[in-house]
């Protein structure tokens, strides 16, 4: 499948090639005397590129005289900081707008790079987001960047195959072995729990999700208290879904995102820890696990709520762009409440305005999208 | 007169060339030598002089211990087996049958692979649940995720792709060897080994330094084949010193004790340079 996309994108440049001067190619003609080229960095997008380049068609008809350079980074966040860190440092104006992973704000606010987009949100407005993503973006007062959508790790699990054997979905960790073990012993070939425990960002983000759920923390009041009774017992635990339990197969310590979600979507997995960028992968047209996949919030040990890692993009605005005008509009049009949704329906990205988790519409084809809330 | 005239000409002819290099490696040299006596977080915007501080730490700093012990061991014997398939593989191509050139091109292919390609691909072979390696094997082994495997997954990969740069210099080095000495010691009755031994080794060893002063100097700063395979884990088990400095630089942002980590490769690297140079030297009298 990704082959077919490859080569279909490969005929499109091809046509664009072709047909160089005709408008419809909005890919590589040139921009018109008076008009703003802005550069828009972001993570490759995952899933189906065309809804998005429409829906930043959509802003360049609303706002003639703009056009939009969308140019995406590998998906690795490591390697997206890297390019920022590297290109802001050297006070770059080859980009405009950005998207930012929500621990990188603080960071870039810190170091100078990010304009200040405090008038860009009135107060209250601020309040129909997220306070999480809303927090991050804000220092002394003033904020920084607008929260465009989020992330959060949640569990996707075999609907099918846990209505055959008679389970529902797990609210405890010890209830996901006992289901996997029980469910792995009958159908060959079958992973239990699938996570990301490459040496990467993404594992410490599956590391805290397991210390949060049994009331650990790394930081309280200021110290340090990584080595408490509580993460010891939750490290233990997640080492012994290897280990012991055998639920989790060993070659996760190698394991990303991607390689997880690929085999969850061959039907390889009854389990899986992911972020909700897989659920329109799962549901599209061809995928072996269409229709047959549910999402629940990650299980906890007993006795103690389930925690996510709150990620999650927010836009701002390079300190050296020349465009800063145009920049600010088209972040106010990325994260107005139609485009959120509009994004959320056709590539799965998760608004950031919490009214929009009580939209009809969106309940009814994200159907998790109300739970996450 | 004229000729000191000629001389000064000289200077203001290379006078650019040297302009360039003081600028392009002097200048970043010094500016990371400078940042190494600083204290600069920029995520906390703190940026002052510590002098020797980065240095200190760097002592008790068990995970550059780990790193520098990584990279050492990875050094050694990466550099070791390119050495000892390269010279079998230049003793093999040296000979003549037919096929020849067509043999000495395809040996070259893995050193003309993007390392990060070849690191992917690696990835993929070394994978336990579809990997063509564990397919092959037929049993399941869990290449790149237990620590005591990745480190030497990393070296064979290595090896895998740096022994035709080994073999081809070599090759070279063989071919200027001339042939009547091979004549005249077999006439005296020399056997295949002793011919080895007392004609082709010592021949050739101007370019065997040459390539080992090359391997491990590359070896040591190995970055982009074992960050790709592994990200240096798993727990900093394939992390090497260039990993590491990386890491602390562009990840968490802590530009003097990375620029410490830097300057600690550097001289390493030229301990190294300044160890080989004798040795090339006396060979060439």
């Amino acid at each position: 499948m990704k082959g077919k996309g490859l080569f279909t994108s490969g005929l499109f440049l091809f046509f664009c090639l072709l047909s160089l001067p005709v408008p419809g190619c909005t890919g590589k003609s040139a921009p018109p005397d008076e008009g703003v080229t802005l550069v828009f960095k972001h993570g490759k997008i995952a899933g189906d590129p065309l809804p998005f380049r429409q829906v930043l068609q959509r802003f360049e008809a609303q706002n003639p005289g703009i056009r939009i350079q969308d140019e995406s980074l590998p998906s690795s966040t490591d390697e997206q900081h890297q390019f920022y860190v590297i290109n802001l440092e050297g006070g770059t104006t080859g980009f405009d707008v950005f998207a930012m992973d929500v621990i990188w704000v603080p960071e870039f606010i810190r170091a100078g790079w990010l304009l200040d987009l405090s008038r860009l949100l009135s107060k209250s407005e601020r309040e129909e987001f997220f306070p999480g993503p809303m927090k991050a973006v804000t220092f002394r007062d003033r904020i920084y960047a607008v929260p465009w959508y989020i992330d959060a790790g949640v569990l996707y699990y075999r609907k099918d195959l846990l209505a055959k054997y008679k389970f529902s979905p797990p609210a405890t960790w010890p209830e996901l072995v006992r289901i996997a073990r029980t469910v792995a012993r009958k159908e060959p070939g079958l992973y239990g729990y699938l996570w990301q425990g490459k040496q990467y960002e993404g594992l410490i983000c599956d590391v805290l999700e397991v210390l949060w759920s049994n009331g650990g923390n790394v930081l309280k009041d200021g110290r340090v208290v990584i080595n408490s009774p509580e993460n010891i017992e939750a490290l233990t635990f997640m080492r012994g879904l290897i280990t012991q339990e055998g639920v989790t197969p060993d070659f996760v310590t190698t394991a990303t995102e991607e390689p997880t979600r690929h085999l969850f979507g061959g039907g390889r997995a009854l389990f899986m820890r992911n972020w909700p960028y897989a659920w329109n992968l799962f549901q599209r047209e061809g995928s072996k696990v269409k229709g047959k996949v549910g999402v629940a919030p990650l299980p906890a040990f007993p006795g103690h709520a389930s925690a996510s890692t709150l990620g999650g993009w927010q836009l701002g605005i390079n300190r050296f762009s020349r465009h800063p005008e145009a920049a600010a509009r088209f972040i106010r049009y990325m994260t107005s409440p139609e485009t959120q949704k509009l994004l959320s329906l056709t590539i799965g990205y998760k608004p950031t305005r919490k009214a929009l988790y009580k939209d009809p519409e969106l309940v009814a084809s994200q159907p998790f999208t109300a739970a996450l809330y | 007169m004229t000729h000191r005239k000629g001389k000064e000409g000289a200077f203001l002819f290379l006078a650019p060339a040297l302009l360039i290099l003081a600028g392009i490696t002097l200048y970043p040299l010094l500016h990371v030598f400078r940042l190494s006596l600083h204290r600069r977080l920029l995520i906390f915007d703190i940026s002052r002089f510590v002098g020797p501080e980065n240095y200190l730490y760097l002592l008790g700093d068990t995970r550059f211990r780990n790193a520098l012990g990584n990279t050492i061991y990875f050094t050694v014997l990466s550099v070791l087996l390119e050495l000892l398939f390269g010279l079998a593989i230049a003793l093999l191509l040296n000979r003549h049958f037919r096929g020849k050139g067509l043999m000495r091109t395809i040996i070259l292919i893995p050193w003309a692979i993007p390392t990060v390609v070849s690191a992917r691909m690696w990835e993929w072979l070394y994978n336990p649940d579809f990997g063509l390696l564990n397919h092959l094997l037929g049993f399941r082994i869990n290449w790149l995720g237990s620590p005591f495997l990745a480190l030497n997954a990393a070296v064979a990969m290595d090896v895998w792709k740096t022994t035709p740069f080994v073999a081809l210099l070599l090759t070279a080095g063989l071919q200027t060897i001339p042939r009547d000495l091979y004549g005249a010691a077999r006439i005296d009755g020399a056997g295949p080994w002793t011919l080895f031994r007392k004609i082709t080794l010592p021949l050739l060893m101007p370019v065997i330094l040459v390539v080992l002063l090359f391997r491990t100097l590359d070896a040591f700063r190995v970055f982009d084949a074992v960050y790709v395979l592994t990200g240096g884990g798993p727990a900093n088990s394939t992390e090497t010193l260039s990993i590491y400095a990386y890491k602390i630089l562009f990840q968490t942002l802590q530009f003097g004790y990375g620029s410490a980590i830097s300057v600690m490769v550097f001289l390493c690297v030229g301990l190294f340079t300044l160890l080989f140079i004798p040795l090339l030297r006396r060979r060439k009298v």
